[in-house]
């Protein structure tokens, strides 16, 4: 993947996150059902963009460094 | 052996062993500012990200997280938000603060700033109001600290003599180690706080209700209001979308404009290690989930804590959990308020002296060392004179710093992103900001949509910066090119 693909997607990523839990994006999922691993829906959709953000960034690191050079630039 | 009396021996024990790492760290630092405020750039992985997190979460976090989801259920979901959002560009902004950290040899973020925009009264002026947000965040860290050794010792040591002898001890370590300090301690610190909050979040809902499923499927049933977002003001009544959204958005924008944060990119050995904490960072903040269950486990519980703040040490209390425990509990707690503490004490000594005082003298390196002890002494006792009264309306202070503290956004992304942003904008931009934002704070009743004053304040910031930018005439090309690549 390209750097500029990858950093495209993580700000997409960052982008959803904060419309999604945030008015009015956040409206449709303010709900307690279906529960999910036992928590109310809500807590567990805040829950799973925090959760997510650690796998986004880590894929971004990977592309990140494939790209970078060897002496620690800003790439 | 009483009950109390055990507990405070595990507390003691505790104490003992952050002082013993808070001391033998400084021996490895040299004596220079940079040494003392960014312990030599020699930050590995480890420590970052235990420095990071540990600082981030504070007595705030551990009490005040559960305090919310007791009392107010859903609103306290927005501390599950902002912390990545506001983490995760550093994971381009870091690497380029610590560079030009190396170049120029900036210790502080206001050095940052106005080295693109030179000005002694911005750097002042950012110095006083990284002040004003520090002194009431110290405030509470120390009141944290009184509270929770005086609830589990049956108040045989009292509010004053905990934080007495908790801060007392991180004075120690912060006075003759600094940033060295701060950072071993808070690696010891924040494995505590993680170890506590994740087996106490899940054990509690199990012992009490067989689970977390079932726990929530009693709240459901009883108190269905507190489990839709964006759930209940302090006295009740539904929280607006506004406030709730707008507290994401000011938290995430002023998460890293914190001074004792911002400065940890110019304390990290290499580029390398500043994004792989920020890559780990979201990590550690998944704790906030057990520490906003313990709070709900408190909710269908019988009896009622003195104060929805009160909730984490009261259910641990009443749970009949054994002392060893409790007194670990109480360490955890203490962790995360101590840790939180001596960063803001460090920061806030090596700010006043860097961006206030040598903005107008010269001292010599010795000096400014001695200077930044004796400040935070001063600081301290400050805070301390403010903790000790139960009347004082520093939580609402609080809630207010991360108006000003949002506002150093965007000063410092225009210093590293836009060329033409020019020293007069900034500083307009600057004082505009914390005008409207102190405004709105001052007359709630007048913010539209119910939204924090920090966003206000950010709305009427950005386009006076960027107004007056362009009206004024551009900086040097040569100068601009050393910030922006």
């Amino acid at each position: 993947m390209s750097l500029r693909t990858a950093r495209a997607l993580t700000a997409l990523y960052f982008t959803l996150s904060l419309l999604t839990t945030t008015w009015p994006g956040m409206v449709p999922f303010a709900r307690v059902e279906p529960m999910i691993l036992g928590l109310p829906f809500s807590m567990a959709w805040v829950g799973m963009w925090l959760a997510g953000s650690v796998i986004v960034l880590w894929l971004l690191d990977r592309v990140e460094r494939r790209h970078r050079d060897p002496d620690g630039g800003e790439g | 052996m009483e009950r109390w009396v055990f507990i405070t021996i595990i507390i003691a024990i505790y104490l003992a062993v952050t002082l013993t790492i808070g001391l033998l760290a400084g021996r490895k630092q040299t004596d220079s500012v940079a040494g003392y405020v960014a312990a030599d750039r020699s930050f590995g992985l480890l420590v970052m990200y235990f420095v990071t997190g540990a600082s981030v979460f504070s007595a705030f976090a551990f009490l005040g997280g559960p305090g919310w989801a007791y009392s107010q259920g859903a609103a306290s979901f927005y501390i599950l938000t902002y912390g990545a959002l506001g983490m995760a560009p550093f994971y381009w902004v870091g690497p380029r603060i610590a560079k030009l950290g190396r170049r120029h040899g900036f210790v502080t973020q206001a050095q940052l700033i106005t080295g693109r925009f030179p000005s002694k009264g911005l750097s002042a002026l950012i110095a006083v109001l990284s002040l004003i947000a520090f002194v009431p965040y110290v405030t509470i860290q120390m009141r944290g600290a009184g509270i929770v050794i005086e609830a589990v010792t049956d108040g045989h040591v009292p509010l004053w003599l905990g934080a007495l002898v908790a801060y007392g001890i991180v004075i120690a370590y912060v006075l003759s180690a600094g940033a060295m300090a701060v950072g071993w301690t808070n690696t010891f610190q924040g494995i505590f706080m993680i170890v506590i909050a994740w087996s106490l979040g899940l054990y509690l809902p199990y012992r009490l209700y067989g689970g977390i499923g079932p726990m929530f499927e009693g709240i459901r049933e009883a108190r269905p209001e507190l489990l839709v977002p964006p759930g209940l003001t302090a006295a009740g009544e539904p929280w607006s979308w506004g406030a709730y959204s707008t507290f994401i958005l000011v938290s995430a924008v002023g998460l890293m404009m914190w001074p004792h944060l911002f400065m940890k990119a110019f304390t990290a050995k290499n580029d390398d290690t500043l994004r792989r904490t920020v890559i780990l960072f979201p990590t550690f903040q998944l704790f906030l989930i057990p520490v906003l269950l313990i709070g709900f486990s408190g909710v269908l519980f019988a009896g009622t804590p003195p104060s929805a703040d009160f909730i984490l040490p009261f259910m641990i209390l009443e749970t009949d959990l054994p002392p060893l425990v409790v007194g670990l509990f109480c360490a955890g707690a203490l962790s995360a308020s101590m840790s939180t503490g001596d960063a803001l004490l460090h920061a806030s000594a090596s700010v006043v002296v860097e961006d206030g005082v040598m903005q107008f003298t010269k001292l010599d390196e010795r000096r400014q060392r001695s200077l930044m002890q004796a400040l935070v002494l001063l600081t301290g006792a400050t805070a301390y004179w403010f903790a000790l009264d139960p009347h004082s309306s520093l939580v609402l202070l609080l809630a207010s710093a991360y108006g000003i503290i949002s506002q150093f956004a965007p000063p410092v992304i225009a210093a590293l992103y836009w060329r033409r942003a020019t020293t007069s904008g900034a500083v307009a931009g600057l004082v505009a900001g914390i005008a409207v934002a102190v405004f709105f704070w001052q007359n709630p009743a007048l913010k539209p949509f119910d939204m924090h004053e920090g966003v206000i304040g950010l709305l009427v910031h950005i386009p006076v910066l960027v107004g007056v930018s362009l009206a004024t005439p551009a900086q040097d090309g040569r100068h601009v090119a050393a910030y922006v690549d």
